[in-house]
C-alpha cells in the first residue's frame, strides 16, 4: 500500500505517494527526475548514490523512501548555486577531478559535507571522507587536489 | 535491484515498537540502519513480510553515565559512536571499531543494534564491546532482559534475541584506573572491508607498572561467532606485561581460535594472524591502561 | 612557452561542468514516453543441455508485452572477430556458463519483467563442466564448442630470429612461471541501453558503449536490418576500460524487444550482471625463459602462455596475439618465440581490458628481468638502460618505434624517485621497484577485415561564423576525447577552444571505430585536424578573394586573422559584415576576426563544411598475425613504486609512485596526468586486490564491489607524474597514446618493490596479505 511522505529536497517541498519497498535513490531519480544521483551498485559498495540526508552523506540506495519521510535531502542538483557552479564544482573542473563523471556527484557531496564540518581538512581527512566513494578513473589524486583547492579558496 | 514487497511500520516510541513487534511476530524484522538488512533483501536472501523501522525512536539514541555504568543507545550510528568525545576518551577501542566499520557513508546509517543483531562473524562492534564486558538490553512488551554480549551470539546471523524483542541499549562498566583496550582490524584494503581477522583486547593492571589483573581477548572472523580466547587471557593474569608475555598470549589465542577456510582467506592464515593481531591489540590495551589514570 | 595556442595546455574539460553538477545525461537518466522495461533470463548452470523452454506462464502475466527466446531471435552468429563468430543472442542447444542468456522479457515495469523471468520454465540436462585451463585441455574433457578440439579457441605460434642460437650465446638463462587472476573492469556505471524504432522502421539505440560503430554493425547483423537503418547514440558513459568494446546481449535484446513490441525498451545490467557479462581481463599463465649475456645484453626470449578465456571467444584472438607481440619491446631483443593458447572454460567470456593482452606478460617479464639483474649483480635500472630501444628502432616482430622516449622515461623516474638512494638501501619491509612498458596508439587494423577509414570527422561552421561544430562518431567514455578533439580542431583552425562545440558518439555523424586500443587521440585526432584544415582552407580562399591577396598570406590565430605580409586593408570586409549584422551585439573592432571571415565564406559558398579522415598506412610484418600489435605509434612508460610490507601480516601498502610517460605531445596536460594516475590505480588494484572468484560450480562468489576490491582513496597514494614529450611523426601535432601504456609497468614495479622490501619473489597475483605472508614464511624455511 502506498504511503504519503514529505521530503524537502534541495530546499523544495514534495509530497509523494510511495510504496514501502521503493528506495530513496529510485524516488529521487525516477519520480522526481533528479538523475544526478547515480546508481553504481545498489548495495552500498560504491557511493555513487550519495546524498546528504539531515546533514549527513549517506548511500541513498540503502534508504527506503518512507524512512526519509520528513527529512531534509540535498542532491547534487542542490549544490549548484543560482549564480553558477559552487566553488567545489569549480575546483573539480579546474583540477581535472572529473573523468567519466559517474562518481562525481557523490564525490562532490561527500566533499561538501566534509568542508562543512571541517573547512581546513588535511590530506588524510580528505581521503577518509571520500573513502566510501569509489572512483575507477582518476586514481583519486586530482579529486583530493580539488577538495584541497576549494578549502584553500574558501578559507583564505 | 528491487526490494520484495513488505508492510512497513514506524513506531515513535519504544513502547509502541515493542507493541508492534509483539503483534506481528515471526515474519517481522526490525529495521535500524538498513545497511545489512536492505542489502540482504535486495539480494533476496531475506524477505520479511513486515519491517518495523526503529530510526525514529529517540530513546534509542541516548547515552547515559550514572551509577558507575555507561549506557549507549543501540540506535546510535557507527559515525555517532566514533565521534562521541566520551567514547573516544574512555572507550577508545570502541571508537576505533566504530570508525573501521564500512565506509563514512555506511557509518552514517549503520547502527550498533543492527551490527550486533545481524551477527556477522567479522563485524566490527562485537570484539571491542565484548572486550569491555558489554551487556545488551533486550526489550519486549512483556519486559526486558539484560544479556552479556558473550552469550548473545549463536552463529552466523543468529543471536538469542527473540522475534518480538528489540535490542535497545548497550551497558558498559565505567573503566577503572589502569585499565584499557585495543582493537585491530586486518583487511585487504584500507577501508570498505570485511575483516580477515579482527581482535580486541582489554586489560586492567594493578598499577602503572603493575601486573595484569584481568584480561579479555576477543577474536572476530575466526569462528561462527566472535570468540573469547580463554587460554590467551589466562596466560596474562598475574603477569607483568612484556614482549615475551604478549607473544605467549598471542600463541595461546591462536590456539583458541576456530577459523575455517573460505574464499576470503585460509584457516591457517587466519590462525597465524590471530597471533599477530592479539599481540598488537594487547600492546594497545596495555598502553591505554597505563595512561588511564581516571 | 608552448608554440601552440590551444593544445599542450591544461584547458578544463568541456564535459566537466555538466558532470560536476549532475546535469550530464547517462543512459539510465533518459526515458521515453511509453517506454517498457526489459530483463534477461540467465542460466543458473555452468554447462547444460537445454531440453525445453516454456514461456507460456510468463507471456500470460499481465503487463508483459513480449517474451523472446532463440525461437524469436533466430540463430545469427556474432562475436568480435568474424573469424570466431561463436555466439547467438540466446542459447538454443546448451548453456555454457552461469549467466549465459536464454530469454528476454519486456513489460510495463521492471517489477513485472522480473516476475515474468521467474515464470519461465527451463528444463536442463546438466553436463560436466571445465573451469580451468588444465581441466579444459585434458584428454577427453567435455567440449564447449564441438568444432574446437581440446577447447582451444585460438592458438598462436611465432618465432622471430633464432631463439635456440640466442640461448646458446647466453651466459644466464632464467625461467619463471607467472599467473595473474581474472579481472573485472569495475567501471562505475553498469551497462544500460534504450532502444526505439520509429514509425519508418528506423532503429535508434542509446547505449553505454565504447564503440557505437561496432555495436551498430552487430545489431544490424543479428536483427537482420541494414546498417543504414541503425543509429547508435552514446550518451555520457561511466567508464569502459575494455569490456564495453563489443555489442552486448543487453543491447541486442532491447532492440529486438523494441522491434517486437513497437515501444521503446530500456534495459540495464545489475552490478552482478556486469560481472557475469564480464569480457574483462583474462587469466594468463605465462612461462617465460630469457637468455642474457653477462653484461645483461638480452639474447633470446621464449614465452608460452595459456589464457583462461571463458565460454566464448569475444576479443580472444586479439588477446592471445597481444600477449606475445607486446614483449617485442621496449628492449632490443633479437630472438623471440611465442606459443599462445586461448582456452574455452565454462565461465563468463573474457575480452579486452586496459592494456589488452599485454599486462600479465609485461609483469611476468619485467619481474624476470629484475631477477636476472639480481643474479648478474646489476642495478635493475642499469640492466634496462643497457637494452633500451629508442626512436627509429624496429622490434624483431616488426613493430616500428617511430618515436620512443623510453630511455628518458627510465632516467626520469630513477631521478624523480630518488632511486639511487633507496634501492636495496631501505630498512627491512620497505622497498622500491622499477619496470617499463609500452602500448599501441590505436590498433593498426579494424577488428573486421576492411579498407574502411578508422575515423572520419566533419566540422561545420555556424552561419554567423562564430562556432565550429565538430561532428564525430568517437566515444567520450571519460578519457576526455571530446575535449582533445575540440583542442585539436581549435589549434588547427586558429580559433579559441570556447568557439568549438563537439557532438560525438553518434553513428549518424561520422565513422569512428570507437574508444579502444588508445586510438582516439591519434586516429580521430588526425581526422579532426584534417577537417579543421579543410575548413580553414575554404575560409581563407574566400577571404583572399575578397581582399585580393594570395591565400598563403592569411592565417588564423586565437580567432583573429593574421596577415603574414603586414597590414592589409580589410575595411571593406568589415563594413559589409557590420551591414549584414545590424542590431547584432558584437560589432567587431580592431583586428579582423575569424568570425567575420567565416561569415564572408558562408555568404559566398553556403554552409562551410570540412571533412577529415584517417586510416593508417600498411603496418607490420608479413607473418601470420602480424597485424596484432601494429600501430602507427607507441607510447611508453617507466615507473618506480615504493612499498611498505608488514612482515608479520603480509599486508602491502603502496607509499609512493613515480611515473614517466612518453605520450608524444601532450594535447591536454591535465588529461594526460589523469590517464596516468588512473592507469596506475587500476594496475595497483590488479596487483594487490582484484580477483574474480568462483565456487566449484562456476558461480561467481564476489560479483559486487564490496568483495571485488578496487582501490579506495585510502589505498591509492599520490603519483608523481612526469610527462616525457617525444615528437611522434605519425601523430597529430606529434601526439600519441597515454591511456593504456601507463598501466603496463605498474604491476611488475610493485612486484619488484615487494622483492626489495622482503627478499621474496612472488609469481602469482594478487599480492593479498595472505599470499605475501605465505611467501615470506616459505622463504624462512
Ligand atoms: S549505488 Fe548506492 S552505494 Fe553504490
Ligand atoms: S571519474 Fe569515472 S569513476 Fe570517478
Amino acid at each position: 500500500m502506498k504511503r504519503l511522505i514529505k521530503l524537502r529536497v534541495n530546499d523544495k517541498d514534495y509530497e509523494l505517494a510511495v510504496e514501502p519497498n521503493q528506495t530513496l535513490v529510485d524516488v529521487l531519480r525516477y519520480t522526481l527526475g533528479l538523475t544526478g544521483t547515480k546508481k553504481g551498485c545498489e548495495v552500498g559498495d560504491c557511493g555513487s548514490c550519495t546524498v546528504i540526508m539531515d546533514g549527513k552523506p549517506v548511500n541513498s540506495c540503502l534508504v527506503l523512501a518512507v524512512q526519509a519521510n520528513g527529512r531534509v535531502i540535498r542532491t547534487i542538483e542542490g549544490v549548484e548555486a543560482d549564480t553558477g557552479l559552487h566553488p567545489l564544482q569549480v575546483s573539480f573542473v579546474d583540477k581535472g577531478a572529473v573523468q567519466c563523471g559517474f562518481c562525481t556527484p557523490g564525490m562532490v557531496l561527500s566533499a561538501q559535507s566534509l568542508l562543512e564540518r571541517n573547512p581546513k581538512p588535511n590530506e588524510a581527512e580528505i581521503r577518509t571522507a571520500i573513502s566510501g566513494n569509489l572512483c575507477r578513473c582518476t586514481g583519486y589524486q586530482k579529486i583530493v587536489e580539488a577538495i584541497h583547492d576549494c578549502s584553500e579558496k574558501m578559507t583564505r | 535491484m528491487l526490494l520484495p514487497k513488505f508492510d512497513y511500520h514506524e513506531p515513535a516510541t519504544l513502547g509502541e515498537a515493542c507493541q508492534v513487534m509483539g503483534d506481528l511476530g515471526q515474519k517481522t524484522k526490525a529495521l535500524a540502519g538498513g545497511t545489512d538488512l536492505i542489502v540482504n533483501m535486495k539480494k533476496k536472501i531475506l524477505s520479511p513480510a513486515c519491517l518495523v523501522y526503529l530510526g525514529r525512536i529517540k530513546e534509542m539514541k541516548k547515552i547515559d553515565s550514572s551509577n558507575g555504568l555507561f549506557k549507549i543507545g543501540a540506535g546510535l550510528t557507527a559515525a555517532e559512536v566514533a565521534e562521541m568525545e566520551e567514547i573516544k576518551n574512555n572507550y577508545s577501542a570502541l571508537s576505533r571499531g566504530a570508525s573501521c566499520l564500512g565506509s563514512p557513508l555506511i557509518r552514517n546509517l549503520a547502527t550498533i543494534a543492527g551490527n550486533l543483531v545481524s551477527a556477522r562473524p567479522a563485524a566490527d562492534f562485537p570484539p571491542p564491546l565484548m572486550a569491555y564486558g558489554a551487556r545488551v538490553v533486550l526489550k519486549s512488551s512483556s519486559g526486558e532482559r539484560v544479556v552479556s554480549l558473550d552469550d548473545f551470539f549463536k552463529g552466523p546471523g543468529q543471536t538469542l534475541i527473540a522475534p518480538e524483542e528489540i535490542l535497545t541499549e548497550i551497558v558498559l562498566d565505567k573503566l577503572r584506573p589502569f585499565s584499557g583496550a585495543g582493537y585491530i582490524k586486518l583487511g585487504t584494503r584500507q577501508t570498505l572491508e570485511i575483516s580477515l581477522v579482527n581482535v580486541a583486547a582489554f586489560v586492567s593492571l594493578d598499577g602503572p607498572d603493575g601486573v595484569i589483573k584481568t584480561a579479555r581477548i576477543v577474536l572476530g572472523a575466526v569462528g561462527p561467532v566472535p570468540l573469547r580466547a580463554p587460554s590467551g587471557e589466562k596466560a596474562l593474569i598475574g603477569e607483568k606485561p612484556s614482549e615475551a608475555l604478549l607473544a605467549k598470549a598471542g600463541e595461546a589465542a591462536a590456539f583458541d581460535s576456530k577459523p575455517i577456510d573460505d574464499y576470503r582467506g585460509s584457516a591457517e592464515y587466519r590462525r597465524a594472524m590471530v597471533d599477530v593481531l592479539t599481540r598488537r591489540a594487547l600492546n594497545e590495551a596495555i598502553n591505554a591502561a597505563r595512561s588511564n589514570l581516571n | 612557452m608552448s608554440e601552440y595556442n590551444v593544445i599542450n595546455s591544461r584547458a578544463p574539460r568541456l564535459d566537466a561542468p555538466g558532470k560536476a553538477t549532475g546535469r550530464a545525461k547517462y543512459v539510465d537518466d533518459m526515458s521515453l514516453p511509453g517506454m517498457l522495461y526489459g530483463a534477461i533470463l540467465q542460466s543458473p548452470l555452468a554447462h547444460a543441455r537445454i531440453l525445453n523452454i516454456d514461456t507460456s506462464r510468463a507471456r500470460s502475466l499481465p503487463g508483459v508485452k513480449a517474451v523472446v527466446t532463440a525461437k524469436e531471435a533466430g540463430l545469427v552468429k556474432y562475436g568480435v572477430s568474424p573469424a570466431r563468430y561463436d555466439e547467438t543472442l540466446y542459447c538454443h542447444e546448451k548453456v555454457r556458463y552461469v549467466g549465459d542468456e536464454l530469454a528476454a522479457v519486456a513489460a510495463v515495469d521492471l517489477e513485472t519483467a522480473m516476475d515474468a523471468l521467474s515464470l519461465i520454465q527451463v528444463d536442463y540436462e546438466e553436463l560436466p563442466a571445465v573451469f580451468t585451463v588444465e581441466q579444459a585441455m585434458a584428454e577427453g574433457a567435455p567440449l564447449l564448442h564441438d568444432d574446437y578440439p581440446r577447447n582451444i579457441s585460438a592458438e598462436v605460434h611465432q618465432e622471430f630470429g633464432d631463439v635456440e642460437a640466442g640461448f646458446k650465446q647466453s651466459d644466464l638463462i632464467k625461467t619463471t612461471t607467472f599467473v595473474n587472476k581474472r579481472q573485472d573492469a569495475a567501471f562505475l556505471e553498469p551497462h544500460g541501453c534504450l532502444a526505439e524504432f520509429d514509425l519508418f522502421g528506423q532503429l535508434t539505440l542509446h547505449t553505454s558503449t565504447q564503440v557505437p560503430h561496432y555495436v551498430m554493425r552487430t545489431v544490424a547483423m543479428v536483427l537482420g536490418i541494414p546498417v543504414g537503418q541503425v543509429r547508435v547514440v552514446k550518451p555520457y558513459v561511466g567508464g569502459g576500460f575494455g569490456p564495453k568494446c563489443e555489442a552486448t546481449p543487453l543491447e541486442m535484446s532491447a532492440c529486438l524487444l523494441a522491434k517486437v513490441t513497437g515501444k521503446p525498451v530500456k534495459m540495464n545490467y545489475s552490478r552482478e550482471q556486469v560481472f557475469l557479462h564480464s569480457r574483462a581481463r583474462h587469466q594468463f599463465i605465462h612461462t617465460i625463459t630469457t637468455g642474457v649475456k653477462k653484461d645483461g645484453t638480452l639474447m633470446a626470449l621464449t614465452n608460452e602462455c595459456h589464457l583462461e578465456g571463458g565460454a566464448y571467444t569475444s576479443f580472444g584472438i586479439a588477446t592471445v596475439y597481444y600477449s606475445g607481440s607486446l614483449l617485442g619491446g621496449p628492449y632490443k631483443l633479437p630472438n623471440m618465440k611465442y606459443d599462445g593458447y586461448r582456452v574455452f572454460t565454462n565461465r563468463p567470456a573474457c575480452g579486452a581490458q586496459r592494456g589488452h593482452g599485454g599486462v600479465a606478460a609485461r609483469a611476468a617479464w619485467e619481474q624476470q628481468l629484475d631477477m636476472i639483474a639480481v643474479d648478474l649483480g646489476l642495478d635493475p635500472v642499469e640492466l634496462r638502460l643497457r637494452n633500451i630501444m629508442s626512436t627509429g628502432d624496429v622490434t624483431c616482430n616488426v613493430l616500428d618505434m617511430s618515436s620512443l622516449g623510453m630511455k628518458e622515461c627510465v632516467e626520469a623516474v630513477r631521478d624523480g624517485s630518488d632511486w639511487n638512494a633507496k634501492r636495496g638501501k631501505m630498512t627491512k619491509g620497505k622497498g622500491v621497484g622499477i619496470a617499463c612498458g609500452f602500448f599501441v596508439s590505436g590498433a593498426g587494423y579494424p577488428i573486421y577485415r576492411s579498407e574502411t577509414f578508422h575515423s572520419t570527422v566533419v566540422i561545420k561552421l555556424s552561419e554567423d561564423g562564430g562556432t565550429a561544430q565538430l561532428l564525430t562518431g568517437s566515444a567520450e567514455i571519460g578519457q576526455g576525447s571530446d575535449t582533445t578533439m575540440a583542442m585539436i580542431a581549435a589549434e588547427a583552425l586558429g580559433i579559441k577552444l570556447s568557439d568549438v562545440r563537439v557532438t560525438s558518439g553518434d553513428t549518424d555523424l561520422a565513422v569512428d571505430l570507437g574508444a579502444y586500443s588508445s586510438r582516439q587521440t591519434l586516429m580521430t585526432g588526425h581526422a579532426t585536424k584534417e577537417a579543421a584544415e579543410d575548413v580553414k582552407r575554404q575560409v581563407i580562399e574566400v577571404l583572399a578573394q575578397e581582399l585580393s591577396i594570395p591565400p598563403v598570406d592569411i592565417d588564423f590565430k586565437n580567432g583573429l586573422v593574421v596577415f603574414k605580409n603586414g597590414n592589409v586593408d580589410f575595411s571593406k570586409v568589415r563594413t559589409s559584415y557590420i551591414q549584414e549584422h545590424r542590431g547584432w551585439t558584437d560589432p567587431p573592432s580592431g583586428d579582423l576576426t575569424f568570425k567575420e571571415a567565416a561569415r564572408m565564406a558562408f555568404l559566398a559558398k553556403g554552409t562551410i563544411v570540412g571533412t577529415g579522415k584517417y586510416k593508417p598506412g600498411r603496418l607490420g610484418g608479413k607473418y601470420k598475425g602480424a597485424a596484432v600489435g601494429t600501430s602507427p605509434a607507441y607510447g611508453c612508460s617507466a615507473q618506480v613504486v615504493e612499498v611498505t610490507v608488514d612482515m608479520e601480516t603480509g599486508k602491502v601498502i603502496i607509499d609512493r609512485m613515480t611515473d614517466a610517460h612518453d605520450c608524444g605531445l601532450a594535447v591536454n596536460i591535465t588529461s594526460v596526468e589523469g590517464q596516468m594516475e588512473g592507469s596506475l590505480s587500476m594496475g595497483m588494484g590488479e596487483a594487490l586486490f582484484e580477483e574474480v572468484k568462483f565456487d566449484g560450480k562456476g558461480k561467481i562468489l564476489n560479483a559486487n564491489l564490496g568483495e571485488y576490491k578496487i582501490p579506495t582513496a585510502l589505498d591509492m597514494p599520490n603519483v608523481k607524474t612526469i610527462i616525457v614529450e617525444s615528437n611522434e611523426p605519425n601523430g597529430p601535432f606529434g601526439a600519441k597514446e597515454v591511456g593504456e601504456g601507463a598501466i603496463m609497468p605498474t604491476i611488475p614495479a610493485i612486484l619488484n618493490a615487494v622483492y626489495d622490501a622482503t627478499g621474496v619473489w612472488i609469481h602469482e597475483l594478487p599480492l593479498t596479505p595472505e599470499r605475501v605472508y605465505r611467501a615470506i614464511q616459505q622463504a624462512k624455511k
